[in-house]
């Protein structure tokens, strides 16, 4: 499929994270195949036409205000003409671990001219990745707890098993 | 309000721990508006039974795997007398769970020891643990936490859900509130560093996933993937603490090439991990104790887990999961 290796090296050349680029991948690929399957998120266009007629994608049902839009931009829209129409279409989105992924890619004489990340830009992603990278933290930061108020210990295994036996004990006290 | 019971039993679980008991510690809790002995009692004995299972199944685990019962299989590969390819299929399902983690942790988690005697150790307590976990499950127990050597798995809430029926709604609403899980203090194992909450329905939000998120238009509708929450974040149902205070020996920084060079002392004297499953837990936290700084991002870039580490000097080092709220 010549599409899909277009689309992936679009996709690379914008060095979307791992994770984004393969959920936008995958948002493509429900594009590169045929359309009309009733998205229940996002949209689908229709298949990428090669023909460059200028059809626009079919919407979907929900979606962004982009999503599964087709903007014809080409100088003649007339019928059956093999100007350079471009429509854009927009791919699923993906739910990711740094939130959700959206790609939208603009066809022109079908070719892939353009791959835009939409909802959630390379920045934002490296600053989600960073929220999840430990960082050093105050011990009045941690969410605190005295022995009275927790169910359970969490601790390295200790080769004296007494200790978790009499905070256990205390636990029971405080519960019972 | 009902009540939280706990039951401690002891289990020889050899293979998790160094030849020391392991005491599964199995708790529940009474109905709602229900403070009647009775009612407690025949919680007690449902905990009871299930602990009954769970012990069974530890006992079994032990057997086959602990390297200090010289009859177990385990020993029995270790001294040569068995190979891998004539094993249990348990006992080689682990060893290519093993290998598998190993790739995936860039080697800091191993299933060799340095004396190249194969030792699953660090994956049987977690599978032991899990698997007690689907037992509990299928015995129709919806509310418990569990605690077998300091790793901790629950499931529901500690508190009987309120009698209104819940709607499905992913915000709002009161939900069943979380296990609050302590976390042991190293330096000092009499006191708790702080707590992490874990199960309920109301897992604490993403401030910054829900800031990025929460007013994208269109995104509300989409279905969850995979079961998560509209935060993006996987339910947090165990959290293992691995540590090298007591007992560095278990754990060996072997296969890492570490910027000093050789097996120094690990960077970090306790790491604890939450994570949706308790062996992903259980292996995370001994990896980034073996592998050190390298591995801790290495883990929270690739996984969605919560993770807090105390260093050598008595700093902690927290992903934003463990911060308490007012401090977010």
């Amino acid at each position: 499929m010549r599409t899909r290796a277009a689309i992936s090296a679009s996709l690379a050349s914008l060095g979307i994270l791992a994770v984004g680029w393969q959920a936008g991948a995958q948002a493509l690929e429900a594009q590169a195949t045929a359309g009309g399957s009733a998205g229940t998120t996002g949209t689908t266009g229709t298949t990428g036409s090669t023909t460059a007629s200028g059809t626009s994608g079919a919407s979907g049902t929900s979606g962004s205000a982009s999503s599964g839009t087709s903007s014809g931009t080409s100088a003649s829209q007339t019928t059956g003409s093999q100007a350079k129409a471009q429509t854009t279409y927009a791919g699923k989105a993906v739910s990711t671990r740094f939130g959700n992924v959206q790609v939208q890619i603009t066809v022109q004489s079908g070719k892939i001219t353009e791959v835009t990340a939409l909802h959630l830009t390379d920045a934002e992603m490296r600053s989600q990745m960073i929220s999840a990278t430990a960082a050093p933290i105050l011990r009045s930061e941690v969410l605190q707890a005295q022995s009275a108020n927790v169910q359970t210990v969490s601790g390295a295994t200790i080769t004296s098993d007494a200790y978790l036996t009499s905070l256990q004990a205390a636990l029971d006290a405080a519960h019972l | 309000m009902g009540t939280v019971v706990s039951l401690t039993i002891p289990v020889q679980a050899g293979a998790a721990d160094a030849g020391s008991a392991v005491r599964p510690v199995l708790s529940g809790h009474t109905d709602a508006g229900s403070t009647a002995a009775h009612d407690a009692q025949a919680v007690v004995d449902r905990l009871e039974a299930a602990t009954a299972v769970v012990e069974d199944q530890f006992a079994g685990l032990d057997a086959q795997f602990s390297l200090y019962k010289p009859t177990s299989e385990a020993s029995r590969i270790a001294r040569g007398e068995l190979s891998l390819m004539e094993a249990s299929p348990l006992m080689r399902d682990l060893y290519a769970d093993a290998i598998r983690w190993r790739r995936r942790t860039d080697g800091a988690f191993t299933p060799e020891r340095p004396d190249g005697l194969l030792d699953l150790s660090g994956l049987v307590k977690g599978y032991a643990i899990a698997e007690a976990g689907r037992s509990l499950a299928a015995l129709g127990l919806t509310d418990w936490c569990l605690n077998a050597g300091g790793d901790v798995l629950v499931s529901g809430s500690p508190a009987p859900r309120p009698p209104i029926s819940r709607d499905g709604g992913p915000r709002g609403g009161a939900g069943a509130s979380a296990w609050l899980a302590g976390i042991v203090d190293p330096a000092d194992r009499r006191t708790l560093l702080g707590a992490y909450p874990l199960g309920g329905t109301g897992t604490a939000p993403d401030s910054v996933m829900d800031a990025v998120m929460g007013a994208a238009p269109g995104m509300g509708t989409s279905p969850a993937v995979s079961g998560r929450a509209l935060s993006g974040r996987a339910p947090r149902l165990a959290l293992a603490t691995s540590g090298s205070a007591e007992r560095g020996d278990h754990i060996w920084t072997v296969g890492i090439r570490r910027a000093g060079g050789g097996a120094q002392r690990p960077d970090f004297v306790q790491v604890s991990v939450a994570a949706s499953d308790v062996v992903t837990a259980d292996v995370l936290a001994t990896a980034i104790v073996a592998g050190g700084r390298a591995t801790l991002d290495t883990v929270t870039a690739r996984w969605d887990v919560d993770v807090l580490v105390v260093t050598h000097d008595g700093a902690l080092l927290a992903t934003p999961g463990f911060r308490a709220p007012s401090a977010a």
